[in-house]
C-alpha cells in the first residue's frame, strides 16, 4: 500500500510539470496567433503514432536514456555529475577514433574495442572529480563542470589539429569503418545499439533495485553521514558511482557515434548537448531506470515531432526546447512530497462521511 | 610591441564579463543559494538589450529593458528556489536552457539568424583617457574600453565594501553560514537570499550588455559561451571572497586573450591556453581543499 502510495506521488511529480509546461507553451503559440492543439497533435502523432516516427524516436532515445542513467546514478546518491556532457564527448571521440584508425576486422571485435575504449576513457574523466571528491572533499559539481569546458577544448584542438579528416570539407575526423557502424533497420534509423541499451538498463535495474549497492546509494543519497556511520565507506562508494557513471557516459556517446554521426565533428552533441538533455531526463524519470527509459523516450519524441511542427506548421520548432526548459523548471520544485500526504487527507474525509 | 598591447587590452576586454558575473554570484554564494543560472541571465542581458535596441533605436530604454528581464529571471529563480524550496541548481540549469531557447524562438520568429545594428557604432561607445592613453603599459589597460568596462572595475571595490563593512553584508553571510541561528536573530532570511539573487541578475545583466550591445553591436545565441560557469568556477576557488575570485576570473581573461591573440603564430594549438585556466583552477581547489581537510582525523563525511 505504501509502495502504491509512493509510486503515485513519483508519477504525479513527474507529470505534473510536463502537463504544466504543455499548457504554458500552448500560451505561447496561442499569443503568435496558432492553434496549439493542431501544433501538439503534429508532434505527438509524427513522433509516436506512425511506426517509422516511432522507430525514429527509439533510436534517439537510445543515447539520452544512457545519459539519463549515468545523471541519475549519481544523483541519487546526491552527488552532482556535471560532467556526463565532457565524458559522452571523450567517449564519442576516442570510440570514433578507434573506429577509423583500427585495421579491418570481425565488426563484433571492432564495435567491441570501440565501447571500450569509450569506457575507459568516460570513467578516467569521472576519476578525477571522483577523487577529488572523496580524498580532499572537492565540490564535484564545480570540478566536473571545468574539466567539460577542458574537454571540450583539448577534443576541439584534436578534430581540428591532429586527428582532422584533411579530404572533408569542414572540421571532422575521419569517418569510422563499416564494421564498427550498426546497421539500420529498414528504412528507420533504429539500429542494434537500443537493444544493447535495453540490455544495460536490465543490468542497472538489477543493480539499482536487487544489489547491495543500490541499497547504498540510496542510502548515501538520504544521510551520507548516517551511511558513513553504520559502517558504509561512503568515499569508495562515490568513487565507484562516478565511475559506472563515466562508463554509461562514453557508452552513451560511442553509442551516438556508431549509430548516428560516424565521424566526430564540432556540433557532435547536438545543442544544448546530450549530457545536457540526460539531466532533464534523469530528474524527469525519478532516478528509477524505467522511469529514466520513460522519460528518454517522451524526450526523444519531442526532439523528432519538432522537426514535424518545422515541417507543418509556422511555429519554430524552439517551442520545444522553451517547453523543456520550463518542464525543468517546473520540476525543480516539488509540488507533492511524501510529507504533504494529500490522499491521506482525502481517504480520512471519505471515511467520515461513511 | 603592438601585439604584446593587443594581449594586454584583450585581457581587460575578455576579463571584464566574467568579472561582472563573478561579482553578481558571490553575494548569492555567500548566501548559500548557488546560482549557477549567470549563463542564462547573461545571455538574457544580452539578447534583451540588443533585441530592443534593434527594435526602438534608443539604447537607454535597451538598457533598462535588459534590466528589468533579467530581474525578472532573478524573481522566477527565487520564487521557485527559495519560496518553492526547489533544488536551485536544477532551477538554474532550467534557466540556463530556455533563455538561449526563448532567444532562438524571438530570432525565427523575426526571420533572423542573428542581429546586428547597422546605426550603433561600437567605436563611439569606447571612452579614451586623454593622457593615459599615450602611456605604453598602462594605455591599453586603463584606456579605450566601454562604459561598463569601467563600471566593473569600480564594481569589484564598491563590493567589497558592501560585503565586508555594511550590515547588509553581514546579514548576507550570516544567512549562508548558519540559516537557523540567523532565524533565531529575527533576520528576515529569505529576504537576504532574494537580495543576493538580485544582486546577481543586475550584475550579470551588465555583463550581458556589455558583451553584446557595448562591444559588438550584434547578438548571436549563444555568445556567452560558458562565461557563466567560468564565473561560478572562479567563485568557488576564491571562496566567494570578491578579491580573490576576481582574480581568478582575470586567469581566464589571460588566457582567452593569449589564445586569441597568439592562434596567428600557433594555429589550432592556440585553443589549448584555453585549457590552462581550467586545470589550475582544479589544482587550486584540490590543493586548498586538502590543506583544509588534511589535520582532520575523524573519519567521517560530510557533504557541503
Amino acid at each position: 500500500m505504501k509502495q502504491n502510495k509512493k509510486l503515485i506521488t513519483a508519477v504525479i511529480n513527474s507529470v505534473l510539470p510536463v502537463i504544466l509546461a504543455f499548457i504554458l507553451g500552448g500560451l505561447i503559440i496561442l499569443a503568435i496567433g496558432e492553434n496549439p492543439f493542431e501544433t501538439y497533435g503534429i508532434l505527438i502523432q509524427k513522433s509516436l503514432f506512425t511506426v517509422k516516427g516511432f522507430m525514429n524516436t527509439l533510436h534517439y532515445a537510445a543515447p539520452l536514456f544512457l545519459t539519463g542513467l549515468a545523471i541519475a546514478v549519481t544523483f541519487k546518491a546526491n552527488v552532482y555529475n556535471m560532467g556526463v556532457e565532457g565524458q559522452m564527448l571523450l567517449g564519442g571521440f576516442f570510440a570514433g577514433i578507434a573506429g577509423a584508425y583500427l585495421p579491418a576486422m570481425n565488426s563484433v571485435l571492432m564495435k567491441f574495442i570501440c565501447f571500450a575504449a569509450a569506457m575507459i576513457f568516460g570513467m578516467v574523466f569521472a576519476l578525477i572529480p571522483a577523487v577529488l571528491k572523496a580524498k580532499c572533499n572537492v565540490n564535484e559539481m564545480v570540478v566536473t563542470l571545468m574539466l567539460n569546458y577542458a574537454v571540450l577544448k583539448l577534443l576541439e584542438y584534436l578534430t581540428t589539429g591532429v586527428f582532422r579528416d584533411t579530404s572533408a570539407g569542414y572540421v571532422a575526423t575521419p569517418t569510422i569503418r563499416d564494421g564498427a557502424m550498426f546497421r539500420r533497420f529498414g528504412s528507420s534509423r533504429l539500429t542494434m545499439f537500443f537493444v544493447i541499451t535495453i540490455l544495460i538498463l536490465i543490468v542497472m535495474y538489477l543493480i539499482m533495485n536487487k544489489s547491495k549497492l543500490g541499497y547504498e546509494i540510496t542510502a548515501i543519497g538520504k544521510n551520507p553521514e548516517f551511511a558513513e556511520a553504520v559502517g558504509m565507506r561512503v568515499s569508495k562508494k562515490i568513487i565507484t558511482l562516478m565511475l559506472i557513471s563515466g562508463a554509461l557516459s562514453g557508452l552513451a556517446g560511442a553509442g551516438w557515434m556508431m549509430s548516428d554521426q560516424f565521424k566526430y565533428t564540432l556540433g557532435f552533441s547536438t545543442n544544448p548537448g546530450l549530457g545536457w538533455d540526460g539531466m532533464l531526463i534523469a530528474l524527469l524519470g525519478g532516478h528509477s531506470p524505467i522511469g529514466v527509459l520513460i522519460a528518454a523516450i517522451f524526450y526523444a519524441a519531442l526532439k523528432t515531432g519538432s522537426d514535424s511542427i518545422n515541417m507543418y506548421t509556422s511555429v519554430p520548432k524552439e517551442i520545444v526546447s522553451i517547453i523543456q526548459g520550463l518542464i525543468i523548471l517546473f520540476l525543480a520544485v516539488r509540488f507533492i512530497n511524501n510529507n504533504t500526504q494529500l490522499f491521506d487527507r482525502f481517504k480520512k474525509v471519505k471515511k467520515e462521511e461513511a | 610591441m603592438e601585439l604584446f598591447d593587443n594581449i594586454l587590452y584583450d585581457t581587460v576586454y575578455h576579463s571584464t564579463p566574467i568579472i561582472l558575473c563573478v561579482l553578481g554570484g558571490i553575494f548569492a554564494y555567500k548566501a548559500n543559494v548557488l546560482n549557477i543560472a549567470l549563463e542564462g541571465m547573461m545571455l538574457s542581458g544580452a539578447f534583451v538589450s540588443i533585441l530592443v535596441t534593434y527594435l526602438t533605436g534608443s539604447i537607454p530604454i535597451a538598457v533598462l529593458a535588459a534590466l528589468l528581464t533579467t530581474i525578472l529571471w532573478g524573481a522566477v529563480f527565487s520564487v521557485l528556489g527559495i519560496t518553492g524550496k526547489g533544488n536551485v541548481i536544477v532551477i538554474g540549469l532550467g534557466i540556463n536552457l530556455i533563455v538561449p531557447a526563448i532567444a532562438d524562438f524571438v530570432l525565427k520568429r523575426m526571420e533572423l539568424a542573428n542581429i546586428s545594428l547597422q546605426n550603433v557604432s561600437v567605436s563611439r561607445m569606447k571612452i579614451n583617457i586623454p593622457f593615459f592613453q599615450d602611456i605604453p603599459i598602462i594605455g591599453p589597460i586603463v584606456s579605450g574600453h566601454p562604459p561598463i568596462t569601467y563600471l566593473t572595475f569600480l564594481g569589484i571595490a564598491f563590493f567589497t565594501i558592501l560585503m565586508y563593512r555594511t550590515k547588509f553584508g553581514v546579514y548576507v553571510r550570516v544567512v549562508g553560514e548558519n540559516e537557523d541561528s540567523a532565524i533565531s536573530l529575527g533576520i528576515r532570511t529569505n529576504f537576504y537570499k532574494y537580495a543576493a539573487v538580485m544582486i546577481g541578475s543586475v550584475c550579470c545583466a551588465l555583463a550581458g550588455i556589455n558583451l553584446s550591445l557595448e562591444r559588438m553591436s550584434m547578438f548571436t545565441n549563444n555568445m556567452t559561451a560558458g562565461r557563466g560557469f567560468i564565473a561560478i568556477a572562479a567563485i568557488y576557488c576564491g571562496q566567494g571572497r570578491p578579491v580573490t575570485s576576481v582574480l581568478y576570473a582575470i586567469l581566464f581573461g589571460i588566457a582567452r586573450s593569449l589564445s586569441v591573440n597568439l592562434s596567428v603564430y600557433a594555429g589550432p594549438a592556440a585553443g589549448l591556453f584555453d585549457m590552462i585556466p581550467y586545470i589550475i583552477m582544479v589544482t587550486v581547489l584540490a590543493v586548498v581543499s586538502y590543506m583544509k581537510y588534511k589535520n582532520v582525523k575523524v573519519r567521517g563525511f560530510k557533504l557541503e
